[in-house]
Formats: C-alpha cells, sequence, structure tokens
C-alpha cells in the first residue's frame, strides 16, 4: 500500500493551506461546480425516493453478502472468467504477478479505479519490470507528476489549466499556452500508442452483478473500454462490497451515481463485462481475471455501526459538499480515501489508530448527509469513531482531563458558575498559546471577549 | 394564559453573549411571554458529545433533563444546543423523558416563528443591510431555514444574499482547537465571500466567536473585514424598535 | 483453509446476528418528473444534450443514403462485424486502428439515460477507436428505462455490452470540458423509424 499516513492530517492540511493557495482555489472550485451539477441533477428526479431505493438494495446486498459472493463467482466462473480471492494487497499483487509471469506481460493500461491506487497496483508492476500507464486524462496528469489522486472522480481537480500546460510542455512538447483541446489531443495520441501496445488492461469495479456475474464500469473518456477491449488480458480488482443482487439493480445505481457525481444522467460510457471474448466475437481479451478484494472491508463490516460506510458507490458527492475536503483536497488525508467517505472508512480498514485524526476531520456540520446517493450516515459513523477513541483510550490526556472536569461541574450548578467567572481571568493572550485546545483556537484567531457580566449575574441583577 | 418559557441560555452564550440572552428575554416578554431562568442549568453535553465523550455528554443531558423537566418550553439561543437536545438526547438518556424534551425545544427565531407564529417584529431595523449565516445545526438538524430571514426583513431589514451563507464557518466544538488551520480556512471562505452590510448575525453563539475572532485576527494582517458579528437574538430586539 | 474460505469466514461471522434485510423491488416506477413523449424522443434528447447527435430516417434505404453521402468527407472506414452490405457506403475498409470512420449498429438504446447499447458481437474496435462514430439505431429497440434494457439483455449477453452515452469527453484538465479525449469525438446515431414522416436530411450534419 501506498503512502498511508493519516496520522500526518493536521500538518498536512497546515502546510497545504499555507504553502499551496492554488490548490485550495483549484479544488474549491470543481467541487462547487461537481455539486452544482448534482443539485441540478437530483432536482430532475424524485431524488429521496431513488435515495431509499439505492440504500436499500445495497443493504441488503451487504447483509446477504456470502450469498452473493457465491453466486457472483459462480457466474463469473461459467462465463469463463477466472476469479481470485484476495484476503490483503499482498494477495491481490500476487495474482497479478502470476499473470504478469504466465503472459509475459511488458505494458499495461490502465483506467482510473481507487481499489488499484489502494493496493499499490502501479509500483508493484513497474517493479515487475512492466511500464504501467494511467489513461484516465486526470490520473495521467498526475502519474506524471508523481503524485496520488486528489479527489476519488476528479484525481486532479487540485491541478489548475497552468499547471498541466506547464506539465504537458515538459511531457509531450505541446506550447506553453496550449488549449485545452491541443493538450487533450496531445494526451490522446501518446496514450492510444499505449493503447495499442499493451498486453495487459487493469481496471477496478463499481459493481458486481451477482445474477450474471457482471463487472460493471463507469466513466467518461472511453479509456477504461479501450483498457478492457484491447490488451488480451485483463484483470479487473473488484472489492467484495461491490456486489449487488441482480443486473437490473444497475438502472438504479449506475443513474443515481452518475447524478451524484458528475449531475450527467449516466457516465458516458459503461461496460458490462462478464468474461473473455466469445468465439462468436472478433475483439476482446482472451483472458479476464476478476480479483475479489477484501483487504479489510470484512473488519468494516464486523463493526456494528460503522458497517454501513460500505454500501458507498465512490460517487465523491460527500467530498464536494465538504466544507473540511474543500480547503485541502485530498493528498491531507494521507490515504487512497479523502473527504468524509476516507474518514469513517480509515478506521475500519486501517485500524483506529492508525487512521486518527481523521474522524476528527470534520465540523459536524452535516452537510453530506443531503446528498449521499445512499443514506450513509456520515456524521453518526464519524461520531461512532470518535466514541470508539475514546474508549479506547485514543485521545490525549489534557482533552480527557479537560472534558471529565467540564461535566464533573456541569453536574454542579454553583461550581460551574464560579468557573464560569474564570473565564473572564483565562489567559488569553500570549500565555494562553501553550495551553492545550486554548493554544489551538488562538493560534489562528483573536481572543473571544467573555461578556463583562455572565448573563446569570444579569438575570440575578434583573433585566429591563 | 400566558405562556411560559424556560430561557437555557446555554454555556457559551451565558458568558460570552450574555447581553444577547438579555435581549432575548426583553423580547420574549415584548411577546407577552413569560420568561423564566432555571438556576441550575449548565452545559447541554455538546462540546461532550461530539468529541466522543458519550458517558460524560449524558451525564450533562441527564442533568439538563431534571433542570428542565417541568418547564412548557425551552427556548434556546443557540441552534446548535437545541439540535443537540432535539436529535441526540434520546440515544444518550432515557428516550422518552428525552423525546418529550426534544418537542418543547426551540431555538429562539424557531419558537418565535412557529410557536408564537410572530410575523412582525417592528420596524427597528429599517434601512439595515444584513448577512446570516445558518449556523449548520439550525439549517439541518432543526430545518431552520427562512425563519431568521423572515423576521430580519420583516423588522425593516436588507438580507443581502451571502454565497456561503450556508456553509460551515469551521467552529464545531473542539474541532477549532483540535484542527486549527482548516478551521480558520473555514472561515477564511466565509469572510472572503461576505457582502458589505452593517453587520452580520446567526443564531449560534459560537460560530460568532469563530468568525469573529477570526475576522480580528486577519485585520491584524489587514486582510480582514471590519463588519460587526452580533447574535439574531440582539438584532431581533433592535428589530422591534 | 484458503483465502476464500477465511474471506467467506469473516463475512459469515460479521453478519452473524445482523438482520438480513428483504430486497427491494426493482428501480424503475418513478423515473424522471418530466418523461419524454416517447422513447426515441427521449434518447434524442439526451444523446444530443451530452453531445451526440441523432439522424433520423425512415428505413434502411434511407440510411444507406444518407450514410453513403456522409462518408464522402472519410478516407477510410471499418465496420461492424454486422452492418449489413446495403448499409456500406463505397469506402476503404481498413483496420480499426487506422480507419477514420466508425459503422456500427446499435443492439439498442435507452431513453431515460440516452445511451446507445453497443453489444461485443458487433466488434469492439470499430466501436471505440475511430475518431468519428456512426451508429445505426432500430427505432424499435429503444427501451424506455434502462431496467427493461438490462432486463432484456440478461437473456442473451456477450463478453461485454457497452452503453455509449454521446462522445468522449473529459474535464481533468483545469475542469475545462474537452471532447475525443480516447473514444470518438464525434458520434452519430442513424435512427431508422418508420414514423419518421419528414426525411429531407440536410447536407451532412456538422
Ligand atoms: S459516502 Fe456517499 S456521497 Fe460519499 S462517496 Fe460514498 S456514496 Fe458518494
Amino acid at each position: 500500500m501506498s503512502r498511508v499516513n493519516p496520522g500526518a492530517y493536521r500538518a498536512a492540511s497546515a502546510r497545504t493551506i499555507q504553502n499551496e493557495p492554488g490548490v485550495r482555489d483549484s479544488v474549491g472550485s470543481a467541487t462547487r461546480t461537481f455539486d452544482a451539477n448534482r443539485v441540478r441533477a437530483f432536482g430532475q428526479i424524485d431524488s429521496e425516493r431513488w435515495r431509499d431505493w439505492a440504500r436499500d438494495v445495497k443493504t441488503h446486498a451487504l447483509t446477504n453478502l456470502d450469498r452473493y459472493l457465491e453466486e457472483a463467482e459462480m457466474r463469473l466462473l461459467a462465463n469463463g472468467a477466472h476469479v481470485h480471492w484476495a484476503e490483503s494487497a499482498d494477495d491481490a499483487l500476487r495474482v497479478l504477478a502470476d499473470v504478469v509471469a504466465r503472459h509475459d506481460i511488458r505494458s499495461a493500461v490502465k483506467g482510473k479505479s481507487m481499489l488499484t491506487e489502494e493496493l499499490g497496483v502501479n509500483d508493484h508492476l513497474e517493479q515487475l519490470g512492466v511500464r504501467v500507464r494511467e489513461t484516465d486524462l486526470g490520473e495521467y496528469i498526475i502519474q506524471l507528476l508523481g503524485e496520488p489522486p486528489s479527489h476519488i472522480v476528479g484525481p486532479a481537480i487540485h491541478k489548475s489549466l497552468d499547471d498541466c500546460r506547464r506539465l504537458f510542455h515538459a511531457h509531450l512538447g505541446t506550447a506553453p499556452d496550449a488549449t485545452p483541446e491541443t493538450l487533450a489531443a496531445a494526451a490522446r495520441d501518446a496514450l492510444r500508442q499505449d493503447f495499442l501496445a499493451a498486453d495487459l488492461g487493469i481496471s477496478g469495479g463499481n459493481f458486481l452483478a451477482a445474477d450474471t456475474g457482471t463487472v460493471a464500469l463507469i466513466e467518461n473518456e472511453g479509456n477504461i473500454r479501450l483498457s478492457t477491449s484491447l490488451p488480451r488480458v485483463h484483470v479487473a480488482f473488484v472489492g467484495i462490497e461491490k456486489i449487488v443482487p441482480r443486473l437490473e439493480d444497475l438502472s438504479g445505481l449506475l443513474q443515481l451515481t452518475a447524478r451524484a457525481a458528475t449531475g450527467q444522467p449516466i457516465g458516458n460510457f459503461v461496460s458490462l463485462i462478464q468474461g473473455p471474448k466469445t468465439n462468436e466475437e472478433v475483439d476482446g481479451p482472451e483472458e479476464v481475471h476478476v480479483v475479489l478484494v477484501d483487504n479489510g472491508r470484512t473488519e468494516l463490516l464486523a463493526d456494528d455501526v460503522a458497517w454501513e460506510a460500505l454500501r458507498c458507490v465512490r460517487c465523491g458527492a460527500c467530498l464536494n459538499i465538504c466544507p473540511v475536503y474543500r480547503q485541502t483536497g485530498g493528498h491531507a488525508y494521507g490515504w487512497t480515501y479523502s473527504g468524509p467517505i476516507g474518514a469513517i472508512i480509515a478506521p475500519g480498514m486501517l485500524g483506529l489508530a492508525k487512521a486518527l485524526p481523521l474522524p476528527h476531520a470534520s465540523s459536524l456540520c452535516g452537510a453530506c448527509v443531503d446528498v449521499c446517493p445512499v443514506r450513509i450516515p456520515i456524521p453518526d459513523l464519524l461520531l461512532h469513531w470518535r466514541e470508539q477513541a475514546v474508549e479506547e483510550g485514543l485521545t490525549t490526556t489534557a482533552e480527557t482531563i479537560g472534558l471529565k472536569a467540564f461535566t464533573a461541574l456541569a453536574e454542579r450548578p454553583d461550581a460551574f458558575s464560579a468557573a464560569g467567572a474564570l473565564l473572564r481571568w483565562t489567559p488569553w493572550s500570549a500565555a494562553g498559546r501553550s495551553l492545550p485546545i486554548l493554544g489551538g483556537w488562538l493560534q489562528e484567531r483573536s481572543a473571544p471577549h467573555p461578556s463583562q457580566k455572565s448573563f446569570r449575574r444579569l438575570w440575578e441583577e434583573g433585566i429591563e | 394564559m400566558t405562556m411560559r418559557v424556560a430561557l437555557f441560555a446555554t454555556c457559551l452564550a451565558d458568558q460570552f453573549f450574555a447581553e444577547a440572552c438579555a435581549d432575548a428575554v426583553r423580547l420574549l416578554r415584548h411577546l407577552g411571554v413569560d420568561v423564566d431562568f432555571p438556576e441550575r442549568q449548565t452545559c447541554c453535553g455538546q462540546p461532550a458529545f461530539n468529541a466522543g465523550y458519550k458517558a460524560e455528554a449524558a451525564r450533562m443531558a441527564a442533568h439538563t433533563l431534571s433542570v428542565f423537566e417541568d418547564a412548557e418550553y425551552v427556548v434556546l439561543p443557540s441552534g446548535s444546543c437545541a439540535g443537540m437536545i432535539r436529535s441526540y438526547y434520546s440515544e444518550i438518556s432515557d428516550e422518552g423523558p428525552a423525546l418529550d424534551l426534544g418537542k418543547r425545544t426551540f431555538e429562539l427565531s424557531q419558537f418565535l416563528v412557529h410557536v408564537l407564529n410572530v410575523e412582525t417584529l417592528g420596524r427597528g431595523l429599517s434601512g439595515k443591510t444584513v448577512a446570516y449565516h445558518h449556523g449548520c445545526h439550525a439549517l439541518r438538524e432543526l430545518g431552520v431555514d427562512s425563519e431568521p430571514i423572515a423576521l430580519l426583513s420583516g423588522a425593516g431589514a436588507q438580507v443581502v444574499p451571502w454565497e456561503a451563507d450556508k456553509e460551515c464557518c469551521g467552529f464545531g466544538g473542539l474541532f477549532s482547537a483540535k484542527l486549527p488551520e482548516v478551521s480558520a480556512a473555514m472561515a477564511d471562505r466565509k469572510l472572503d465571500t461576505l457582502p458589505n452590510v452593517d453587520f452580520v448575525t446567526s443564531g449560534d453563539g459560537g460560530c460568532l466567536l469563530q468568525l469573529s475572532g477570526r475576522s480580528q485576527r486577519r485585520r491584524v494582517g489587514a486582510s480582514g473585514v471590519t463588519t460587526p458579528f452580533r447574535h439574531i437574538a440582539s438584532a431581533l430586539w433592535e428589530g422591534v424598535g | 483453509m484458503s483465502g476464500r474460505d477465511r474471506i467467506f469466514a469473516r463475512v459469515r461471522s460479521a453478519l452473524a446476528g445482523r438482520d438480513r434485510t428483504e430486497l427491494p423491488e426493482s428501480f424503475g416506477e418513478w423515473r424522471l418528473k418530466s418523461p419524454p413523449v416517447s422513447p426515441v424522443e427521449g434518447f434524442q434528447a439526451l444523446f444530443e444534450s451530452a453531445g451526440g447527435e441523432v439522424v433520423r430516417v425512415s428505413d434502411r434505404a434511407g440510411a444507406a443514403t444518407w450514410i453513403a453521402r456522409f462518408s464522402t468527407d472519410f478516407p477510410s472506414v471499418i465496420f461492424g462485424e454486422h452492418v449489413p452490405a446495403e448499409l456500406k457506403p463505397d469506402l476503404p475498409s481498413v483496420t480499426p486502428e487506422v480507419a477514420a470512420l466508425g459503422l456500427s449498429m446499435a443492439r439498442g438504446a435507452v431513453a431515460e439515460t440516452g445511451s446507445l447499447l453497443m453489444d461485443a458481437r458487433d466488434g469492439r474496435r470499430a466501436q471505440l477507436l475511430a475518431p468519428t462514430h456512426v451508429v445505426v439505431l432500430d427505432a424499435a429497440a429503444v427501451y424506455a428505462s434502462l431496467r427493461e434494457a438490462l432486463i432484456s439483455l440478461k437473456d442473451d449477453l456477450p463478453s461485454a455490452i457497452g452503453f455509449h452515452s454521446g462522445p468522449s469527453k473529459s474535464a481533468d484538465i483545469g475542469q475545462i470540458m474537452v471532447r475525443g479525449v480516447h473514444g470518438p469525438g464525434r458520434v452519430i446515431a442513424l435512427v431508422i423509424d418508420e414514423s419518421v414522416i419528414v426525411q429531407d436530411h440536410k447536407e451532412g450534419i456538422s
């Protein structure tokens, strides 16, 4: 797994905010555009009902996961696909290594997939001596930059047009002031060669329909269709939570996901993949491998509260509306999944101690509740992990002592108001900066001014 | 029969918005309501609850439930504390009494509009331009949206559109101290988009402290706004004229 | 125990004691707030708003005429496997990698999403590689809803089905929308619709 370090969230977010103001501008404007499109697209449908339905289908699939996984496996095998089970990233990468060795793979093309990012597929392929090319334009941009994606739908939203001009000028020789069309055309030409040369196509999977053994993939550029059609071998990495019972369940899910993600009625291209090329077909991969990945998902499933996060369809709507995410983009979160969804699955998938402070990276404003197409109660899940952290003693001593003392006071009204009076003696200025909690406040803001007298005093004195 | 309201000043407003609480009392009395201030009140427990200290929050909830047991209505000059009581008390304390208290609990502007059926207060804000910040919990937990705006404009104020009026200010209780840089950047977004108005108002003291504290700090660095930040209780009392 | 068995064991232990919820009715009873007057109209409206083009002709002869005229601007073509001879224009047929024009047959279309259903049996390269893609669609094969389409596909699934709902596009460069990134930048659905009355198509469509 590459670059997992959520623990550095505070330092990383501060660094982005202070040193890279352009990131905040680009991310802010992209996410606001995404969200405005979602608002419009939700307005065209009975979104409340659609979301109820989507929640119920995904919940049903997850609470019957064993049964549907078996069914999907059976169907995929019947379709002629190879099915592999990966408990961990290492397992998944081993499957890939086998395929590479068996087919003597030299070069691979890849469609956008957060799971392969989670697994560290690119680094692994390079170690195996396979040249791997990201083919989604956004992924291509960040691959050239050597960065991870900063958003689950728009991996390069933290980059401006000028950033891309500089990058393509250096790598593809386009003019320093080239138009977006020229830049895209240059990328198309470069990537077309990669598509035609590749022996291996790699994808994720947005959904897996159990009754037909269908891996469904959503995209806008056509690169996933190409990656899964041209090379001789296709390997699809699919999280076990992606399962849906029936092929026709994709009708609601494909539409709702697109509407939530970008406001489109459906992704520009959708691939429904059953297996390898059949005898009646002239092209398509000769071998299709579907790697069903756990890698922490069953741990999340076992959590009686947080398992609901497994309904996620990775539309990014919660990132787009999140005022916290908007300040930094995704890199600050220190792992593949950022924003609200990242903060609620990290503790289940990585372990709570490792995931902190991500569950705290939210003001609990609740904006995400209104947008999630599968109605994941994100703020409740954040609270759940915070409670868990307290229970497991993963908090700072100062905070724990402070809150316990505060609570003890709050149960004794006289002592509480006496302590309140002390606020007027609090070292709001210089000295307070070194205190826990207060110091954090004062670092970025002027000291608050307590009223001259508390309301309680005013009340006792009588209000005119 | 006169309506009886117990004011829950909330720990933050008690100390930082004492005059606004007094204005809430004046306003309610002016509207013919009998206001009481149960003296054993302290904190609703929200700071602890949001930080994950459920047991501690439950103790404060139990205390608050006992304080307001007999109140006909409980009115708070805070949307987030009202939201805490209405949405979360039933999770952390006796469900029956908690739901019952929830039904009697209102944020100030919500109470004025939905219980007292106030349409206009007066014309005391004539000629004033105002920006209203929607506290997140008032907006999303309580559904308080048009109420404060109707009251402000009813009193003659011109409520000026604000692009980021429904975006979080970045306060979030302990969040503001745990992740101060992100929290401040969130406040900056609010301040950067703030229209030119006579004052900014909101129903939540926490948000006002965050916005005014950040604005004052930026002023030191010369990028700040000088607009005053006022609690809606005071703005509405002025609206009576 | 294999990895597979361990995953299943963990799934089952996670689910032990959890309610196994009901499967809801399949989706599709409550679609757009303002549904189109007919499936073809609905398909056309969405396909066009996604940047695709739609041409309607009343029969195969009309389609052949249109294709013959349209293809004069192109030096070469790649045909889908199921394109009938009568629709094939007189153009050098080349490998898909170098073809300027792709001509395919749609298996059907979906009104609700503005999608063409492309069956792998017609040839994937012809559907994907040429910069311009003309797709012949029978109006009778336009499903009102995606759900109906999926249910009907189920009986006869090839290795892959692609839904094409407009030209290839991306906003990954500075959030500015550009077309023709990987797949065809221009897609024309040529709808054969017996109910079409006006047959007089403008010279090409640009
Ligand atoms: S949590 Fe909900 S809104 Fe966020 S990415 Fe997942 S499905 Fe989309």
